[in-house]
This record gives structure tokens, sequence and C-alpha cells, in this order.
């Protein structure tokens, strides 16, 4: 079968099918509002299956490209980057479907790169957007009809009453996982651009999907103009690699790189330039420190698109970009990569603990859990990062629909109104422990069996050993250290949230008492997430498949060897195969697994068995628990040093204009009137006008005469201009050709 | 009628607004639905006749992909000046004509609200089609110059006279800033005829860029300078002769000329401290008019600057290729901060157009094609490319932009920005439309703003580091203030201004204009090649020749400088030479 044929047909079948449910559900939506009315139930009814059933078409073809993918590439059989010193190129497929602009030899155009890491990408991001989908048609019914939003008062002081928007979150949803495919999909990295941009815009619609309530519309402001920001730095980026190498595609990249830069490479400073300037994209989009304020606030959405979007696909993009443009980073922009992963993380981690809404919660653990991704990329740990990727895709996203579950139940994100749901709802309490398991990486290490997260967070944890272990400074060290203490946390904050939410008695009693079981639409999906968040760590029984090996067969060239940093020349970059030696297995599994059963017995100590009480370590770290409370004081202190002075800033330049410019431009009319009336008064009449008045009494009577053109109307003042101008041009031009040029 | 001549088919175009206009003098007075439904019918049909010549119309159907300049016709008119009626058409006008034309058309179509002096108003709106699309057909610089103060007096008084309570002072206003331009053009148009010497040039040149068999004959039979204002002959001229290179106060004519012609043409862009006229004439303006202003009057400067300054004066444009740049950065910046500012929803689209015209000044000044990058004018081709492209984004986005604030201002006559808020609950439809026009200027991918910006902005790393850093960094403001406008808007639960009851839904005739403004947006934003193929090939052979002249003047001065060594070399060596005859050897 011929692959470079097949395999983008597929992939951008299964990439456009979504656009297309977008096309049919916005004007579908809007035929009616020419009349005048709404959609219909029936019709936005039937935008929820036309959107699901595109993305679940995306799924089945993606899952075939896979299957078509791996009868011609076997796992294992192709170990592309496996002789270390070789820069081959792992198996992939790359051209054009139409091409935007060419100068010259500079081409832009929207194209495809395929390799295995797109394709597992594509599976996932489909069937985790086909199960929220799914989800929410129980999630999003309210919608159907028309809405009373409690949250909101219009100005007589009463509830809004609103229209039903259900088929518009269909359509955003549909953008979205088209947009979110073009990412994985792109073959360079314009068309990453454009579709970046795009994810962001589909994220601003769905923070701001009830655009009724300012904390909603204020999010997605926050959330676009906090991901320019980190846009800014991946333009410089874009810059440095387009007027460098002349050519954005990957396939032409990856091997200028491995030029010197006289044969067309990018020299050592400009190639940091252009890893850090592409790693600020990330860091925007990815929420990393310090630009990671945006994505708490992006909670004002609906659950769904948490889960989603700011948890399972559009954040990790920033993550997915760092794997896919690994060749471009040197080592010291990977060691930035890896502080700035280590710092997310455990600040995060840390604002986690204190935070009582539940989705709060898993905002932050969702910000940490993607900084230790950043982490494993910035230390060599290339599989590791992106699996970690998969693996926290799945269990987070169903984190985010359980605790969706339980909003929709007690009509609240306050943990502090909850307690004792996992009577009432045991289906979305036992599929949440699932998840709080996975995502704190339970399992036992000598067997080597466990939850998804299980393996990821091992195999990050002992890239870091390895890492540290190859580079013996201290400060080096903090990079083991700092994730570990991070494991421990994120048992902490995950446990504390599962007791608060379904252990213990009801705080609320009588939200308890309202509370019930989801339907079936919501609890499917769940269940299926659950079964994932478990398994899709394993190896399928009797092959080699599983993730990692997938992963394995896209490694970029070059990741197979431990590289030296060229400015810091202490700074060693571990192959990542190292790190599975035994020496390096065993304690680094041991450790991460005490870590997290002393979070977990920490958070049981706490709030299940209650031996400490909250309330008085609270007390007790009064400074501590204020600085995490207000989440480390980011938001008041970017408002304080970047919002305000640019709003003063935009007032001066546009007082320039008021008091500058413009009294600049009156002072030279007055001027010039001034000087035309001196030279009025002066000259003219005095001196001629005296013997031009009695030429002047002839001209006031012909004027009498023509008095009757007067006649006020503007029509016939314009007309005479025009005709006048028409007819002194044709005088000119007669005389100059009869009586000048003769 | 020979509609298969282009110079009856490009007079056609060019006069059939006028000619309607005075058809609307002889209608009757107390017809106004009729007069605008004549005048609407005029921009079709002249937008119609625009669109001709893409679809192929046997004679005058422009061939796509071909650089040079297409339909050339010459014709006397002030023989003894040797001032031709003279016009043409590349794919630098053609988008630009049709640009012209379509926003006419949609503009007239929402001149429905206007009822004071429609004749009177109709007739100046078709006048002004005419300076519109004349200047960019003209390839004469004096006809270029009539057609632009033709323009002229028509805004004059479509803002004096149907704008809101500060009409006069926005017009003359507006009047003086543009006549101020004018006559810089002027004094650099006489600078140029009067130095300019056509006999240099061979006859296969001359007919070329249009001049007949007959004058060829005459010019080279002349025995005095034989000066012109044939556009293509004065690029020529500037490109491979000395002419302009005579000095005045230090500088070439050809360095002054570049300065005001610049200057002329910022004024209209407008940059950076010559704005000030813009937004107040586009708050006073009606809304038609506004959108007139910003999709097409402001595109002329950039048209002028690529299509008369840079080729005529290739020399001063490099020694102030940083200056421009810088102006187009200053502007971006400016312009961007200062929208953000605004709590006038008109002021601040009004320096949301600063802003991003300031890209067009950037991209066309972006020389990065020197010694140093081996005179690879590829990034400047992009740069330039992508500030035409920006000019027609802009043309679209920017119309459509100031359309969805005067239908706001239609039902509830205000604009303060503080006082709206939910009215995408009201207005569902129209709340869309204006959200998707408004993502256009944002430079949101898939819309086309997006690309026009974006090639602007790859362009210029390039040609300077700093301007390219703080180029990208505008994509924040502009996020921000638009983004800010979008929610206090169209967000939110409630409006809170005052006529709530007068807010209906979008009418048929207004969401077909807005429509199709977005639906272009959006094809020029997903396969921007749709306008490129047209315009690509004659944008980059102009830089291409520019590139070419740069790297012939620099081998041309690296012998001079040869030479120059050499003479000196000599001169030092007589020097040793005397000083080993005076001085006694020992």
């Amino acid at each position: 079968m011929d692959l470079q044929t097949w395999l983008p047909l597929l992939l951008g079948l299964a990439w456009l099918l979504p656009l297309a449910s977008f096309a049919i559900v916005s004007i579908g939506g809007s035929l009616p509002q020419i009349q005048g009315h709404h959609a219909s139930y029936r019709s936005q009814k039937i935008a929820g299956v036309v959107a699901s059933a595109a993305c679940g078409a995306s799924f089945l073809l993606s899952l075939l490209a896979m299957a078509i993918w791996l009868t011609n590439h076997p796992l294992g059989a192709e170990h592309p980057g496996g002789h270390p010193g070789t820069a081959h190129a792992p198996p992939h497929y790359s051209g054009d479907f139409y091409s935007l602009a060419s100068f010259g030899d500079l081409h832009l155009a929207i194209g495809y790169y395929i390799d295995t890491l797109t394709v597992t990408m594509f599976c996932m991001v489909t069937l985790i957007a086909t199960c929220v989908h799914v989800y929410s048609w129980g999630y999003m019914h309210e919608e159907l009809a028309d809405v009373v939003d409690n949250e909101v008062a219009t100005r007589d002081g009463k509830a809004l009453h609103r229209p039903g928007r259900y088929h518009r979150f269909f359509q955003y949803l549909s953008l979205f996982t088209f947009s979110m495919l073009g990412v994985v999909i792109a073959g360079n990295l314009a068309m990453v651009f454009v579709f970046w941009e795009l994810v962001g815009i589909c994220s601003y619609f769905l923070i701001g999907f009830y655009i009724e309530r300012p904390s909603a519309t204020n999010a997605a402001n926050k959330a676009f103009i906090v991901n320019r920001v980190g846009d800014f730095g991946m333009l410089i980026g874009l810059m440095t690699l387009w007027s460098s190498l002349g050519t954005l595609h990957f396939d032409q990249i990856f091997p200028q790189l491995a030029e010197p830069a006289s044969a067309g490479g990018l020299s050592y400073p400009l190639l940091v330039v252009a890893g850090i300037g592409l790693f600020c994209g990330c860091i925007g989009k990815s929420a990393q420190f310090p630009l990671h304020t945006w994505l708490p606030d992006a909670m004002e959405g609906p659950t769904p698109v948490s889960a989603l979007v700011h948890s399972a696909t559009m954040v990790a993009a920033g993550v997915y970009l760092v794997g896919r443009c690994y060749p471009i980073f040197v080592p010291e922009v990977l060691l930035v990569i890896a502080v700035v992963g280590a710092i997310t993380l455990a600040m995060a981690a840390t604002i986690a603990i204190t935070a009582v809404d539940i989705k709060r919660v898993l905002a932050y653990s969702t910000i940490s859990q993607l900084g230790y991704m950043m982490l494993s990329l910035g230390l060599g740990g290339w599989v590791a990062g992106l699996f970690h990727l998969i693996t926290h895709a799945f269990f987070k996203s169903l984190l985010f629909l359980c605790s969706g579950s339980v909003i929709h139940a007690v009509h609240t994100n306050d943990l502090r109104e909850m307690g004792g749901l996992r009577k009432k709802m045991p289906w979305t309490a036992y599929t949440m422990l699932v998840g709080c398991l996975a995502i704190i990486g339970a399992g036992v290490p000598a067997w080597g069996i466990g939850f998804s997260g299980f393996f990821s967070k091992d195999a990050i944890l002992e890239q870091a050993w390895s890492f540290a272990g190859a580079n013996p400074a201290p400060v080096y060290g903090l990079l083991l250290w700092v994730p570990v203490a991070g494991a421990m946390l994120t048992a902490l904050y995950m446990f504390r949230l599962w007791y608060l939410t379904f252990a213990g008695e009801p705080r609320n009693a009588d939200r308890y008492a309202h509370a019930h079981e989801s339907p079936l639409s919501m609890i499917a999906p769940l269940v299926l997430l659950a079964t994932l968040a478990v398994s899709i760590g394993w190896v399928w029984p009797f092959s080699e498949l599983s993730v990692t090996s997938l992963l394995e067969q896209a490694r970029p060239a070059g990741t197979q060897e431990t590289v030296q940093g060229e400015w810091l020349s202490s700074l060693t970059i571990p192959d990542e195969h190292l790190s599975h030696a035994p020496e390096i297995q065993v304690p680094a599994g041991w450790t991460t697994f005490s870590a997290a059963m002393g979070g977990l017995l920490l958070a049981t100590m706490t709030y299940l068995w209650k031996w400490l009480r909250a309330e008085e370590i609270r007390q007790s770290f009064r400074p501590i628990h204020s600085f995490l409370w207000n989440q480390w004081w980011f938001d008041e202190l970017y408002d304080w040093t970047l919002v305000k002075p640019t709003l003063w800033l935009s007032r001066f330049f546009a007082s320039i204009d008021h008091w500058l410019i413009d009294p600049l431009v009156h002072g030279i009319t007055h001027v010039s009137r001034l000087v035309a009336r001196l030279l009025d008064s002066l000259l003219d009449r005095r001196a001629i006008d005296g013997s031009l008045h009695t030429l002047a009494d002839q001209t006031w009577n012909t004027g009498l005469s023509l008095r009757q053109l007067q006649s006020g109307s503007l029509r016939q003042y314009v007309l005479f201009l025009v005709a006048g101008t028409l007819g002194l041009f044709a005088v000119a031009s007669l005389y100059w050709k009869f009586a000048v040029a003769g | 009628m020979n509609l298969h001549s282009p110079a009856t088919y490009l007079s056609l175009l060019t006069f059939l607004p006028a000619a309607a206009a005075v058809v609307v003098c002889f209608l009757p007075k107390d017809q106004d639905e009729f007069v605008k439904k004549w005048t609407l019918g005029a921009t079709v049909v002249a937008f119609l006749l625009s669109l001709g010549m893409l679809v192929g119309w046997p004679g005058i159907a422009f061939q796509i992909g071909e650089p040079g300049m297409q339909h050339v016709f010459s014709v006397d008119w002030i023989p003894s000046f040797q001032v031709h009626y003279m016009m043409g058409i590349d794919g630098i006008s053609l988008p630009l004509v049709v640009l012209t034309t379509l926003i006419s058309m949609l503009a007239m179509g929402a001149s429905w609200p206007i009822t004071k002096h429609v004749k009177a108003y109709c007739m100046l709106f078709l006048l002004l089609e005419t300076g519109m699309i004349g200047v960019f057909l003209a390839l004469d610089f004096f006809l270029f110059y009539v057609f632009w103060e033709v323009m002229l007096l028509p805004m004059y008084f479509l803002i004096g006279v149907w704008g809101g309570p500060r009409r006069e002072y926005a017009a003359i206003k507006f009047f003086l800033f543009t006549l101020f331009g004018s006559v810089l053009m002027l004094i650099a148009l006489l600078m140029l005829y009067y130095s300019s010497d056509l006999r240099p040039l061979d006859a296969g040149l001359l007919a070329e860029v249009g001049i007949s068999q007959t004058d060829i004959e005459a010019i080279q039979a002349a025995d005095t300078p034989q000066h012109t204002f044939n556009l293509l002959a004065l690029q020529e001229l500037g490109q491979t002769t000395d002419q302009f290179k005579n000095r005045l106060a230090g500088k070439t004519y050809e360095w002054w000329a570049f300065l005001l012609l610049f200057v002329g043409f910022v004024i209209k862009v407008p940059s950076v401290p010559l704005h000030t006229w813009l937004p107040d004439a586009h708050v006073e303006a009606p809304t038609p008019i506004s959108m007139i202003l910003a999709g097409i009057l402001l595109k002329m400067g950039g048209y002028g600057l690529l299509r008369i300054a840079y080729p005529i004066c290739p020399e001063a444009a490099y020694d102030l290729a940083m200056f421009v740049c810088t102006l187009g950065v200053v502007s971006m910046v400016y312009g961007a901060f200062a929208a953000l500012a605004q709590t006038d929803f008109k002021r601040l689209v009004a320096y949301s157009s600063i802003s991003h015209m300031g890209y067009v000044v950037l991209g066309l000044g972006v020389w990065s094609a020197t010694a140093g990058t081996d005179y690879n004018p590829d990034y400047w081709k992009m740069g330039m490319n992508g500030a035409l492209f920006q000019m027609i984004a802009h043309g679209i986005s920017s119309a459509g932009m100031f359309f969805m604030v005067g239908l706001l201002y239609d039902r509830v006559h205000h604009r303060d920005l503080n006082q709206f808020g939910g009215i995408f609950g009201k207005m569902p439809l129209s709340s869309g439309l204006a959200i998707g026009i408004f993502f256009a200027g944002l430079g949101l991918p898939g819309l086309c703003g997006f690309i026009g910006e974006f090639f602007v902005v790859l362009a210029t790393w390039k040609f300077s580091i700093p301007l390219a850093v703080v180029s990208a960094a505008v994509v924040i403001l502009t996020a921000g203030y638009i983004l800010w406008t979008l929610q206090r808007v169209y967000l939110g639960a409630d409006y809170t201004g005052p006529h709530a009851e007068a807010l209906t839904p979008i009418t048929k005739r207004e969401l077909s204009i807005a429509a199709p403004l977005l639906a272009l947006a959006l094809l020029f934003g997903v396969y921007p090649r749709a306008l490129l193929d047209t315009m690509e090939p004659s944008v980059s052979q102009t830089v291409e020749r520019l590139a070419e002249w740069k790297e012939r003047d620099d081998q041309a001065k690296e012998t001079r400088q040869d030479s120059g060594k050499t003479t000196r070399q000599a001169r030092r060596l007589t020097n040793h030479h005397q000083q080993q005859l005076t001085t006694p050897s020992p």
C-alpha cells in the first residue's frame, strides 16, 4: 500500500471532517436567525449528533491510519536512530496540501508531516474528543431550551433569561477539534502557528461560552492575550529560522540544522534564540511559569471544555511542539525548558493544595503535570515526556469529566460544600478514584505493574535520576528532587480532592439531597476513559505494541546520544536509553513510589482519618497559606507591572495626539491666518484696493445680475465647481496647444 | 464603442461613475430612492467592469502571472508639456481597482440611511469613485496628480456636509493635511519632470514604456532635453541614469524628491506623526464615507510609494530605508497603544487603521537585498507582497469594521464603548459577523489580516532585528484592544446605553454588505494565492529591479572607489618621489 498517498488522505480526511461539521452547524444555526428566530430544539439536537459523528469518524479514520502504519512499519523492526552517531530521521511522510505563497526560493504551504507521533496524537485527540462530545450531550442538555443563568443578574436584578446555545457549543468543539488536529498534522512551523492561533481562538470562544458572565469573558480575553505574549516569542523563533534557513518545513529544517553554519545551518547563538523563542510559544500554550495564570481562570468554561481543551489536548500542544521541534533545541535551551518545567510543577502543586474550587485544583494539577512533561523533555527524556502527555490526556480528561459530573449533580464548584457523594454517585466516585490513582502514579515497582501514570511518571523520574547522575553539580540535583517532592504533593492534593468530594459526611445537606448520578451519556465516557487511564501505559498482550514503543519509533534523529552543552560545557543531557539501566530504574522507582505513598498517607491522615486538622495547619502556617491561597500573587503582580502600565502608556500615547500634535497643527494654521490677514491689511486694502474701488463698483453691478445663480442649493454649487474645473482644464490645454506650443 | 480596446475600456471604467453623476443632476429632486438606486447601479456596473478584466474579455483580459504593465495606452493631452492621457494596469493596480469598485458598491449600499441632499451626495460619491479609480490606473504623473486632486474635493464635502457635529473642523483638517501632501507631491513632480530627459533611452525601451513611434522619432531627433511625466519612463530613468543626481543642499534631487513624495504619501497612509486628521475625519464622516476612507483612500499612500517613490528614487529609498521602516513600526505601536485608550468606537477603529497601515509602510521598506545577503531579493519580495496584501486585507476588514460600527450607530445613535454590552444577545447574527470581521482585523489566521501581517513581520528580521522584535510585539496589543472592544460592545448581559428598544436584528440590506466582506476575508485568509497569483509577479518584479539597481550601483561605486584608490596611490607615489627628489640623499 502506498503510504505516501494513503496516510495524508486518511489523516487529512480525519482532520477536515470536524471542519465540515463546524461549517454545517454554524450555517444551520445561522439560517433561522436571518428569519429572526432561534435554532429549534430538534436542530440543536442534530447539531450535537453531527459534531459527534464527525469526531467519531475522525477517530475511526485515525485508527485505520494507525493500523496501516503498523503493518508497514512494524514496531521494533526499525530502530531509526538506534545506532549512536547516525543522524537518521525516523520514518515519516511529508508533503504539501496546497501552497500559500512563494517568493523566489521561499515557500509557505499548508502541508503535512506524518510520523508515528502524528498518528498516535491523532488517535488520542480524536478519541478523547469523541468521549467529550458524547459526554456533552448530557452535560449541556440544559442549553437545549431557554436557560435561566443564576450567576448573571440583569439590571433589574432578576436572573438572566436567554435562549439555549447547545448547537454553538458543538460548533466550537468541532472547530477546536479541527484546529487541534491541524497543529498535529502540520508539515511546517508556519502552519503550526496558524493552527496554534486557531486553537487559541477556539479556547477563547469556549472559555467565554457564557458570554453574559463578566468572569467568563474576562477569562477568555486573558487566555487569548496571555497566549499572544507567548506567541510573540514564538514569532521571533520563526523569524530566526525563516531568515536563516529560508524554510519552515520540518523535513527541510531538521537536515539543515545538522549542517554547520557555513553550509546553511544556524550559528549557535541563533539556535539558542530560535529554541527559546519557540519555547516561549509553548510556555504560553502549555501554561508554564510565568505565563500560567490564564489556565486556572479558563475554568470558567463548561467542564467538558476543561476536559478536552484545557487539560488533555490544547494545553498539551506546547509539549507536543517541544517534542516535534526537538532537534532545534540545543542543550542550553533544554536546560531552560527543564528549569521552567521544574518551577512550574512545584509552584502549581503547592497552589493546588489550598484551592477549594474543584476545577481549580484540577487546573493547577494540569499545570503541574505539564511541568513534568516539560522537565522530562528538557532533561533528554523525549519518550518519557510525550508518554506522560498521552497518559495524562486520558486520566486528566477522566478527572475533569468526573468533576463535571459532580458539578452537574450539586451545582457548585466549591469543595467545602461537598462530601460523602460516593453514596449518591458511585460510578463517578470510583472512576474518579481510578483517575486519582493514575495521576499519582500508583503501582508496584517490584512487579512492574500499575496504572498508566505509574509508567510515565517513573520514566520521567528515571531520566531525572540519570540526569542528576550525569551532572554531579548539586544545583542540577534540584531537577531530580523537585519532581520527587512534586510527586508527593500530587498525591496529597489529588486525594484531598477525592476525600473532600466523596468521602466523609456531606457538608451541605441541601446540595447533598439534590445530588444524583449522571445519565448514561455521561457515565459511559467515564468508564471508557477510566479503562484507558488504567491500561494505556501497558503493553498490548502478545505483541510489542505500547505507547512507548510507538513513540520510540518516532524518536527524532540525534536524540540517541548523550550531548554536551557548548556554552555550559559541564552540562550533559544523557541518552534516554541509559535511564533504563537497573541501577537507575530500581532506586528511581522506589523513590517515586515512597513519595506518592507519603503524600497519599498525609492526605488520608488529614482528610479521611482526621488525625491532622487541616484548620490547625492552616492557622499555624498562615503566611504561607495566604501566599498559596492567593496563587503566589501572580495576578496582582502582573496587573501592577504589566496591565496597568500598558493602559497608562496607551493613555499617554493618546494624549500626545491631543496635547501635542493637534495644538501644533492648530498653531500652524493660526499663524498662517495671521500672516494672511497682515498681508491683506497692509498690501491689499491700502495699496491696491484704493485703485480698484471704481472697478469694484462695476463688478457690483455685474454681480447683481449674476445673483440669480446663487440659489443656495449645494447641488448646484457642486455642479458649478465640477463644470468650472473641467472648463479650466479644457481652456488651459487648448491654450497650451495653440498659443504656447504653437 | 469598442470594448475590446483597452483605451475605451479603462476610460469607461474610470469615467462611468462621473458620467452617472452628470445624469444624477438631471434626475427629479424628490425621487431620493430612485437616485440612490441609480447610483448603486452605476457602482455595480463599475464593479462588473473591473471584474471583466479578470474573467477574460477578449482583448482586455488581464494576463495573470504576467509581471509587466498591461493594456497600456497613451493619448496626447497637453503636448507642449508632454502630458499624456496614459493608463495601464498591472498586478499591483488591478487588485486595488477591484477593491475600489467593490468597496464603493458596498459603501453605496450602506448609504441608504442618508436622507440629506441625496442628489448632491450621490453626485459627489460618484465623482469620488472616478477619482479613486483614476489614481490607480494613471500612468502619467500629471494625470495621477489630477485624479489625486479630483478625489480631494468630493471627500471634503462628503465629510463637511454629511458628517457629525464637528464635521467642519474634521473636513478642513482633512483638506489641509491632504493639500499639504499634494503640494509636496507637486514640487517633487516638477523636480523630476524638469530633470528628466528621454533621449538617453533607446528606441526599444521607449516603446516599452508606452511612447508612440512618432514621439520616439521626435525624441531621438531633438536637441533639447525631452522632459516626461511618463511614470514608466521616469522609473527607467531613475534606475538606469544619473539624471536625478543633481545636488541641492548636499543631497541629490532624487533624495529630495523621495522625501517630498514620501511625506506626501504617508500623510495619506497615514503614518505617525502626520495621522491626526484620520481619527477626526473618521469620527465625523458618515458610515459609507468612513468605509471608503479607510478601505480605499488610505491605500493610495501605499500605492504611491510602491508605484512612484520607490521605483523612481531607488537611491534615496535605500538611504532612507531605516527611516521608512522605523516610521512604520512607530505607527504600528503608536496606533495600537492609542487605540487601547479610546472610548469612542469609531475612533478606536480609526487608530487601529493607523496601526495596521504601519505594516504596509514597514513591509515596503524592508530592503534586505544588499551586499550582505548577496542581493537576495526574496525576503524583501515577501515584505512588499505582504504590504500590498495587507492593503487589500485592511481595505476589506476596516471597511467591514466601520460598517459594523455604523450599523450600531444607526440604531442607538452613540458610539461610547462604555455604554454598550449585551449586543450579542439582541442581535446575534450581526454580532457574529462583526466578531468575524474584527478578528480579521486582529490578524487571526484563516482570515485576511493574518497573511499580510505575518509576511511583513517574517520579512523584517532579515532587514533589522530590533524592528522585527518590536513589530512582532504589536500582536499582543492588537489582541488586547480588539478583544477588549468586543467584550465591551458585544458580550455581557445587558445593554447599558440609550435606545435599547432600537436594537433590531440586522436587515437584509445590511447583511448583504457585511456578509460579502466577511466571505472575502475568509477566502483571502484561507487561500491567499487567490490574490497573490495576480499581484505577486508585478510586486516581485519591482523588487527585483530595485535589487538589481542596488547591485549595479554598488559595483559602480566600487569601481569608482577603486579608481579613486588608484589615483590616491598614484598621488602618494608622486609625493614620495618628490620627497625623494627634494631630500638630499645621505
